[in-house]
C-alpha cells in the first residue's frame, strides 16, 4: 500500500543531499557563477568527510525585481514544482472524473435497475479513488519538498551573502533584517513555490473539466470557459489593497519581533535592575498595533473569500439552469446533468487554489523585495590591476620567510617587519580605527535607519534602497584605488582582498565565539595539531577554561561563548587568532577583560610566540608596553612619538598621561574605576 | 604522549568535523523493491528515534526552560475563549449559518434535477428559472455570512494571538533571575519569535478554518441523515477511520513537530552567530565553516521535515480513503435501495453531492489539524516559560539598615562541586572592598550571591538583618545592585532606558538629575525630542560612551546603597574610559562598593581587599596590611609593580 513511488525517493534523496548545497541536481542548470571566492588558500575546501559546501558551484539569483526573484526560485526547482503539479492533477482527477462516473452509474445502473452496471461504474470510481489517494500521499511529500527547498535555498543564499561580504554587509543591512529574511521571508517564498505547483495542477484540471463539458455540450462548455476567467479577473483588483494592508502588518509585526528579541537580549538587565513593566507595556502596545493591522488584513481576506463563494456559487447555478434547459429540450440525460453538477462543484477547487496562490504571491512579493535587498548587495572591492601582480611578486607575497613591514600613510604609523609594535592612544576609538585601516576594513558607519513603520511602503522601500545604494557607492569609492596602507611597500589596494585577509589577520575588539567544541573553536579549519592548540592555550593562559569545561577538547561552548566569563572568552579569541599564524597580526585590546596577573603572563609569552613576525597591538596597559619592541603614540589621527616604552615614559609627558590614566591611577580623587 | 593539559590527548579528535546527521540517513535508497523498502523503513525509524530524543531532551528542565504538557495549553486556550464569549458565539453562529446556507443550495439544485428529469410540464423552464433565482439569493446570503464569519474569525484570532504573545512576554519578564543568568538566549529568542509566529499561524489561520470545517462537516452529516439514513451509513466508516488515523498521527506528530521546531531554532541561532559575527568570519577566513554549519543545520531540519512529511503522507492515505470510499458505498447501497424502493434518484443524487461536498471541509480539517498541532507544540514551548518555578519567596522581612553581611557561604553550580567554601564578609556601609584573585576562583559567584541573584547552597546574605533572597525584587534592586559588563540599550525612549528600577515612580526631574550626574544631560537636551528620543536598534544610535552613560544613569536612578561591580572594566570599557570615568565616580560616591577587580590598582585604592582563591578568602585587610603580611597579595603586587 505504501509503496513509495520513485518521486518520494527523489525527494528524500534531494533532502538528504540538500545538506551541502546540492539541493537539487537541477540547481546549477544555468551556468553557475561562484558566489564568493573563498578566501582560503588551501586547495582543499574539505570541511568534514564530505565535500565542503564552498566547493559546490554556487548560484547567482536574479535580483532585478521581486517578481523576477520568485520566478528564478521557481525555475531553480522546476522539476519538483512540475511534479507537485502533476501529482496534484492525478489527485484531482477522481474529482474531475467522479461526476462522469457517477452520472453513468446512475443512468446506466441505478435508474435502469442494472446492478452489474452499477457495480462496474462504482468499481471504476473505486479505481480512480485508489489512484487519487496514492497521488495524494506523494503530493504531500512533493509539496513539502517544494516548500522547503525554496526556503532552504533562501537561507543558504543569505548565509553565503554574509560570508561573501563579511563586515561590509553589516554596514548596509541591519542584522535583524537579515535574520528576519532567513527565518520568515524564506518561509513565505517557500509557500509561493509550493503554491505554484498546485496552481499548475488546478489549471490543467480546469482545462480538462472544461474539455469534458465541451464534449457533451458545446453551449455549456463555452459558458464555462467564458464565465470563469471573468470571475478571476473580477477578483483581481481586490488584491492590491490587500497587499498594502499586508505590508503594514508585516512592518509592524517585524518591529514587534524586534522588541521581543530586544527584551530577551537585555533580560539580565531587566531582571537585575528593573523595567519589566515599561518594556512589557511597550511590547503590548506594539502588539495591539499588530492586532489592528491583522484585523484589517483578515477583513480583506474575508471579502475575497466571500467573493470566491459567491462567484463559484453563481457559476453552479448558471450551469444547472442551462443544463436544465438542455435536459428539458431533450439534448441531455439526467445522468449528464448530474455530471454537470459535479463539474461545477469540482470547479470550486481550482478557484480556491487560484485565490490561495494569489495570496501567497502577494506576500511572496513583499518577502522577495526584502530578500533581494540583501542578496543584491555587491562587494565594494574591485580586483587589482594585473600589473600589480608583478609588484606583488616583487614584494615577495609568496615567501613567508621574509617578514613584511606595515605602513599607514595617513597617520605615519609604521610596524617594522618582525617586530611587536604597540599603538597607544588616549582615544581608543582612534587606535581601533587605525587598526581597521591596517587590516583593510571599511570604517564603522553609523547607519541610523530611523524607520517610520506606517509610511508609504513603496516610497520607504525606495528610500531604504537609496540609502543602501549610497553606502554601497561610498564603500566602492573607499575600496577602489590605493588604500593608503602598504605591506612590504605594496599598497593593500594592489593586492587581492583574500590575500590581504590571509596575510594580515585583524582581531577586533568584539569578535564572536561560535558555538561548538573547544577544539573546533580554536581550530575551525582543522589544520592544526594538538600540540599547536595546547601551546596557544598556554600562551593565552587559558588553563582555567580547560578546567571549567568538562570533556576537554570536545567540551561544548555555547552560542557566542555564553557560559564563559568575558576574560575567558577574550583569551580563547586571542588563542584562535594566534593559531592562524599570519604574517601580520593586529590585535585590538586583546586583554581588556583579563585580570592583571593573567595579562602579565600573556604579555610575557606572546611576544616570544610571535618572535620574528610582525605584530601590532593596541592597548595602554604597561604590562604589555614594556614588552613592545616599539611603541607609537597616536594623537588626533597622527603618530606623534615613537620609541621604547621606558624612553617614552621618561621623555614624553603626553604619553605618561595616557599610560598612567590607563593604569587607572587618576591623579585626582583616586577612585577605583578601571 | 606529552600533554600540557590533563586529558588533552584523550579528548583530541583527529577526525574531521562531520555532519550532525548520522551516516545511515545518507544511505541511498536503491536496489530491489524489498531492499528499498527496508532501507526506507530503517531510516524512518531512525528519524523517529532522533525525534524522540530531541523531544525528551527539550522537555527535561536541565536544558533551561521547560516545555509544558498539552493539558496546560488546552486550559490556556479554553481560558482565552471563555473570556471572549460574545465574539466566539457570533463567530460560530455566522459559521453555522454560512454552512447551512452552503448546504441548501445543492439540495435545492438536486431537487431541481429530480424535477426536470421527471416533469412533463410545458412551463417547466419558468419554474427552473424561479428556483435558480432563489438559489442565487441563498448563495448571496451564504457569501455574506461567510464574510461575516471570516471577519469575526480575524477579530477573534488576532485578539487571541495578541493576548497570548503579550502573556508570553510578561512571563519572560517574570523569569527568575537565576534562570535568566543560566538560560540560553537562543532558545528564548526562538520561542518569542518562531514559536510565537507558529502559534499565531495556528490560532489565527487554522483554528477558525478548523471550526468552519468542523461545523460544515457536522451540518453535512446531519443533512445526509435527513436526506436518507440508509445513504448516510457510509459515514460511519468515515468517522471510524478518521478517528483512528488522526489519533495516531497526533501521537507521532507532536513529537515530530517539536523536534522539527528545535531544528529551526538551531538554524536560527547559528545564522545569528554568522550574521553578527560577519566580521569575525571574514577576519578568520571562516566562510566555508559557517556555510557548512548552516547547511548542516538545514540538513538536520530537512531530515525532521522528511519524517513529518512521511507521517502526513500516511495520514492522507487514510483520510483520503475515509472520505472518498463512501461515495462508492453510497452508489452500491443506492443501487440496491432504489431496487427495493427505499430511496429515490433525487436522494441518491443529493447524497453523492453531499459526499463530494464533504471532501474540502474534511481536507481542510486535516490540513488545519496539522497547523493546530504545530500551534500546540509551539504553545507548549511558550507556556513553558511561565512554568519555571520562582527562585525566591518574599519573607516579609524589612532591612533595618544598609549593613550587608554574608555568613558562611557555600555554592555549587553542579551538585558536589562547590565553588565557594564557607565565605563570610561583613561590609561596613560606605566602605569600598576589592575582591581580587585568579580567574575561576569564585569571585563572580560571590558577587552574584551578595547581590541576591543566586541563593547560596548554605549560609546567608543579609542586608540590615533581612535575608536578600527574601526581599521582593523591586525592593532588592534599590538595596543592592549587580553591575556587570553588559550595557544593553533597549529599543525605547531615553526615559524608558533610564527609569528601569523606579519605573512606577520616577519623575522627569529625577531622570534629568540622573542624566546630569553621569554628565549626559547636555547631549540629551540637544536631541530634538529630549527624553522622548527613541534609541536602541533601528533608532537613534548612541556612541559607546553615551550607551555607558545611559547604563550608569540607570544605576544612579535606582540608587542602591550597595553596588557589586563585576568586571566593571568592561562597563567602563577602555575605548570610552575617558568619557565616563567622571560619571562612574559620581555613581560610586557615597555607596558601599564591592569591586570584583581584574586590576590590582583597583585593590590599591580600596579600603579593604579580599583575596579569593579556590572559593575561599585567603587574605583580608587593607593594602598596606596585606603587603606587610607578605602573602599571596604581596606576591601579586610585586609582580604587577615589578
Amino acid at each position: 500500500m505504501l509503496g513509495f513511488p520513485p518521486t518520494v525517493k527523489a525527494y528524500t534523496r534531494r533532502v538528504r543531499e540538500g545538506g551541502c548545497a546540492r539541493l537539487d541536481e537541477t540547481l546549477t542548470q544555468d551556468g553557475p557563477v561562484p558566489l564568493s571566492k573563498p578566501a582560503s588558500s588551501e586547495p582543499s575546501g574539505e570541511v568534514g568527510g564530505r565535500p565542503a559546501c564552498s566547493q559546490v558551484k554556487e548560484e547567482v539569483p536574479d535580483v532585478r525585481g521581486p517578481g523576477r526573484f520568485i520566478w528564478w526560485l521557481i525555475a531553480r526547482q522546476w522539476k519538483i514544482v512540475l511534479l507537485t503539479g502533476l501529482v496534484s492533477l492525478i489527485w484531482l482527477l477522481p474529482g474531475a472524473l467522479a461526476p462522469y462516473l457517477l452520472g453513468r452509474a446512475i443512468d446506466d445502473g441505478i435508474t435502469s435497475h442494472d446492478m452489474g452496471a452499477t457495480l462496474l461504474w462504482s468499481g471504476l470510481l473505486l479505481l480512480t479513488i485508489v489512484l487519487s489517494v496514492s497521488a495524494d500521499s506523494v503530493q504531500i511529500v512533493a509539496q513539502t519538498a517544494s516548500w522547503i527547498i525554496a526556503l532552504y535555498r533562501v537561507q543558504k543564499l543569505v548565509v553565503r551573502k554574509v560570508a561573501q561580504l563579511g563586515h561590509v554587509i553589516t554596514r548596509r543591512v541591519p542584522a535583524g533584517e537579515m535574520l528576519s529574511i532567513a527565518s520568515s521571508d524564506s518561509d513565505s517564498l517557500g509557500a509561493v513555490t509550493e503554491a505554484a505547483g498546485r496552481l499548475i495542477g488546478a489549471f490543467v484540471s480546469f482545462l480538462l473539466v472544461a474539455g469534458m463539458v465541451l464534449a457533451t455540450s458545446v453551449k455549456l462548455g463555452l459558458a464555462l470557459l467564458i464565465i470563469t476567467p471573468l470571475i478571476v479577473l473580477g477578483v483581481a483588483p481586490v488584491l492590491k489593497p490587500i497587499q498594502k494592508a499586508q505590508l503594514v502588518e508585516r512592518e509592524r509585526s517585524s518591529r514587534l519581533t524586534g522588541q521581543a528579541v530586544d527584551i530577551v537580549a537585555g533580560l539580565r538587565i531587566l531582571r537585575g535592575i528593573g523595567g519589566e513593566k515599561t518594556f512589557g507595556d511597550n511590547y503590548a502596545r506594539q502588539s495591539q498595533r499588530v492586532r489592528e493591522a491583522g484585523v484589517k488584513v483578515g477583513t480583506w481576506w474575508a471579502s475575497i473569500d466571500a467573493l470566491s463563494t459567491l462567484m463559484s456559487g453563481i457559476l453552479l447555478v448558471v450551469l444547472t439552469w442551462m443544463g436544465a434547459g438542455e435536459l428539458l429540450g431533450g439534448r441531455l440525460t439526467t445522468g449528464e446533468l448530474v455530471s454537470f453538477f459535479g463539474y461545477a462543484v469540482f470547479l470550486v477547487f481550482p478557484f480556491q487554489t487560484f485565490f490561495e496562490a494569489a495570496q501567497k504571491w502577494t506576500s511572496g512579493v513583499v518577502s522577495a523585495a526584502k530578500t533581494i535587498g540583501v542578496l543584491g548587495q555587491d562587494p565594494p572591492w574591485s580586483a587589482p590591476e594585473p600589473s600589480s601582480v608583478i609588484l606583488r611578486e616583487a614584494a615577495g607575497s609568496t615567501s613567508v620567510a621574509a617578514p613584511c613591514s606595515l605602513q599607514d600613510l595617513a597617520s605615519g604609523f609604521v610596524a617594522e617587519a618582525g617586530q611587536l609594535t604597540i599603538i597607544v592612544s588616549a582615544e581608543p576609538d582612534d587606535s581601533a580605527a587605525l587598526a581597521d585601516r591596517l587590516g583593510r576594513y571599511l570604517s564603522a558607519t553609523n547607519i541610523s535607519p530611523d524607520e517610520d513603520e506606517d509610511g508609504d511602503s513603496k516610497a520607504r522601500r525606495a528610500e531604504k534602497a537609496a540609502v543602501r545604494a549610497k553606502i554601497a557607492a561610498a564603500d566602492a569609492a573607499a575600496a577602489s584605488g590605493d588604500w593608503g596602507v602598504c605591506l612590504g611597500g605594496v599598497d593593500l589596494g594592489q593586492l587581492p582582498l583574500d590575500e590581504v585577509r590571509r596575510r594580515i589577520v585583524l582581531s577586533d575588539a568584539s569578535p564572536v565565539v561560535f558555538a561548538g567544541t573547544l577544539q573546533r573553536l580554536l581550530d575551525p579549519t582543522a589544520n592544526h595539531t594538538r600540540e599547536q592548540c595546547e601551546r596557544v592555550l598556554c600562551i593565552t593562559s587559558a588553563d582555567d577554561v580547560w578546567e571549567s569545561l568538562p570533556g576537554g577538547w570536545q567540551g561544548h561552548i555555547d552560542e557566542r561563548g555564553r557560559g564563559l566569563s568575558g576574560g575567558q572568552r577574550q583569551r580563547l579569541v586571542l588563542a584562535r587568532a594566534l593559531l592562524t599564524e599570519p604574517e601580520v597580526l593586529v590585535l585590538v585590546e586583546p586583554t581588556s577583560a583579563v585580570d592583571a596577573h593573567t595579562e602579565a603572563r600573556i604579555a610575557e609569552r606572546l611576544p616570544e610566540y610571535r618572535m620574528g613576525r610582525t605584530t601590532v597591538l593596541t592597548t595602554v596597559s604597561p604590562l604589555w608596553l614594556r614588552h613592545a619592541d616599539r611603541v607609537a603614540l597616536l594623537v588626533d589621527g597622527r603618530i606623534v612619538a615613537q620609541g621604547k616604552h621606558e624612553q617614552l615614559l621618561a621623555d614624553n609627558a603626553e604619553y605618561r598621561a595616557v599610560v598612567i590614566r590607563g593604569e587607572g591611577l587618576a591623579p585626582a580623587g583616586g577612585e577605583d574605576h578601571e | 604522549m606529552s600533554e600540557l593539559f590533563e586529558g588533552s590527548a584523550a579528548s583530541w579528535s583527529e577526525e574531521p568535523p562531520v555532519s550532525q546527521v548520522p551516516d545511515e540517513l545518507y544511505e541511498k535508497i536503491e536496489g530491489g523493491p524489498l531492499k528499498r523498502i527496508r532501507i526506507f523503513l530503517k531510516q524512518h525509524h531512525l528519524r523517529w528515534e532522533i525525534a524522540q530524543q530531541k523531544y525528551w531532551a527539550q522537555r527535561s528542565p536541565k536544558l533551561g526552560i521547560p516545555v509544558t504538557d498539552n493539558g496546560t495549553v488546552v486550559r490556556f486556550i479554553a481560558k482565552l475563549i471563555r473570556t471572549r464569549k460574545g465574539v466566539v458565539t457570533a463567530m460560530i453562529l455566522a459559521n453555522v449559518v454560512a454552512a447551512v446556507a452552503g448546504l441548501i443550495a445543492p439540495s435545492m439544485l438536486g431537487g431541481l434535477v429530480d424535477y426536470v428529469s421527471s416533469t412533463t410540464h410545458p412551463d417547466a423552464m419558468a419554474h427552473v428559472s424561479r428556483t435558480c433565482l432563489i438559489v442565487i439569493g441563498v448563495i448571496v446570503a451564504q457569501a455574506a455570512f461567510n464574510m461575516l464569519a471570516r471577519a469575526l474569525s480575524a477579530v477573534f484570532g488576532q485578539d487571541m494571538v495578541a493576548e497570548s504573545r503579550e502573556h508570553v512576554i510578561r512571563s519572560v519578564l517574570k523569569l527568575p533571575v537565576s534562570t535568566v543568568e543560566a538560560a540560553s538566549t537562543g532558545d528564548l529568542v526562538t520561542r518569542v519569535t518562531r514559536d510565537v509566529a507558529t502559534m499565531s499561524g495556528g490560532v489565527r489561520w487554522a483554528l477558525p478554518r478548523f471550526v468552519i470545517a468542523a461545523v460544515t462537516v457536522g451540518a453535512t452529516a446531519v443533512a445526509m441523515v435527513l436526506n436518507s439514513w440508509l445513504l448516510a451509513l457510509p459515514l460511519v466508516f468515515t468517522a471510524g477511520l478518521l478517528a483512528v488515523a488522526t489519533r495516531r498521527y497526533l501521537r507521532f506528530g507532536t513529537i515530530g513537530f517539536v523536534a522539527e521546531s528545535i531544528s529551526y531554532g538551531q538554524i536560527n541561532s547559528s545564522l545569528t552567530e554568522t550574521v553578527e559575527g560577519a566580521r569575525t568570519v571574514e577576519a578568520l577566513n571562516l566562510q566555508a565553516n559557517r556555510v557548512f554549519a548552516t547547511d548542516d543545520d538545514i540538513e538536520v531540519a530537512g531530515q525532521r521535515e522528511t519524517f513529518t512529511a512521511m507521517l502526513r503522507s500516511e495520514l492522507f492515505v487514510e483520510v483520503g480513503f475515509a472520505y472518498r470510499l463512501p461515495l462508492v458505498f453510497a452508489l452500491i447501497i443506492g443501487g440496491w435501495g432504489y431496487g427495493q424502493g427505499l430511496v429515490t434518484i433525487g436522494q441518491i443524487t443529493a447524497a453523492t453531492l453531499y459526499l463530494q461536498q464533504l471532501v474540502s471541509p474534511i481536507e481542510l480539517m486535516i490540513m488545519t489539524l496539522n497547523w493546530v498541532q504545530r500551534g500546540i507544540a509551539s504553545a507548549s514551548r511558550l507556556l513553558g516559560i511561565a512554568a519555571v518555578p520562582p527562585d525566591r519567596e518574599t519573607s516579609g522581612e524589612e532591612p533595618a539598615d544598609e549593613h550587608l553581611v554574608a555568613t558562611d557561604l557555600y555554592f555549587a553550580y553542579r551538585e558536589g562541586h562547590d565553588v565557594l567554601h564557607g565565605v563570610s564578609l561583613d561590609l561596613t556601609p560606605g566602605e569600598r572592598l576589592a575582591v581580587v584573585g585568579p580567574s575561576g576562583g569564585g569571585k563572580s559567584t560571590l558577587g552574584r550571591l551578595l547581590a541576591g541573584i543566586n541563593a547560596p547552597r548554605s549560609g546567608t546574605v543579609r542586608v540590615g538583618g533581612a535575608n536578600v533572597m527574601g526581599l521582593p525584587l523591586d525592593k532588592l534592586r534599590t538595596e543592592v545592585a549587580l553591575v556587570t559588563q553588559e550595557h544593553h540599550v533597549f529599543v525605547g525612549t531615553i526615559r524608558d532606558n533610564i527609569v528601569l528600577a523606579r519605573e512606577a515612580t520616577a519623575t522627569d526631574e529625577q531622570t534629568w538629575e540622573a542624566l546630569a550626574t553621569v554628565e549626559a544631560a547636555d547631549w540629551v537636551r540637544k536631541l530634538p525630542k529630549g527624553l522622548d528620543t527613541m534609541i536602541g536598534s533601528g533608532h537613534h544610535q548612541l556612541t559607546p560612551a553615551q550607551a555607558q552613560q545611559i547604563a550608569l544613569a540607570r544605576l544612579v536612578l535606582a540608587d542602591p546603597h550597595t553596588l557589586v561591580l563585576d568586571e566593571a572594566t568592561s562597563l567602563i570599557d577602555p575605548t570610552t574610559a575617558r568619557h565616563v570615568e567622571g560619571a562612574m565616580s559620581a555613581l560610586l560616591t557615597g555607596r558601599t562598593v564591592v569591586a570584583i577587580a581584574h586590576r590590582l590598582h583597583t585593590a590599591h585604592d580600596a579600603h579593604r581587599i579580599a583575596v579569593v582563591i579556590d572559593g575561599r578568602i585567603v587574605e583580608y585587610g587593607s593594602h598596606d596590611d596585606l603587603l606587610a603580611t607578605g602573602g599571596e597579595y604581596a606576591r601579586l603586587w610585586d609582580a604587577w609593580t615589578n
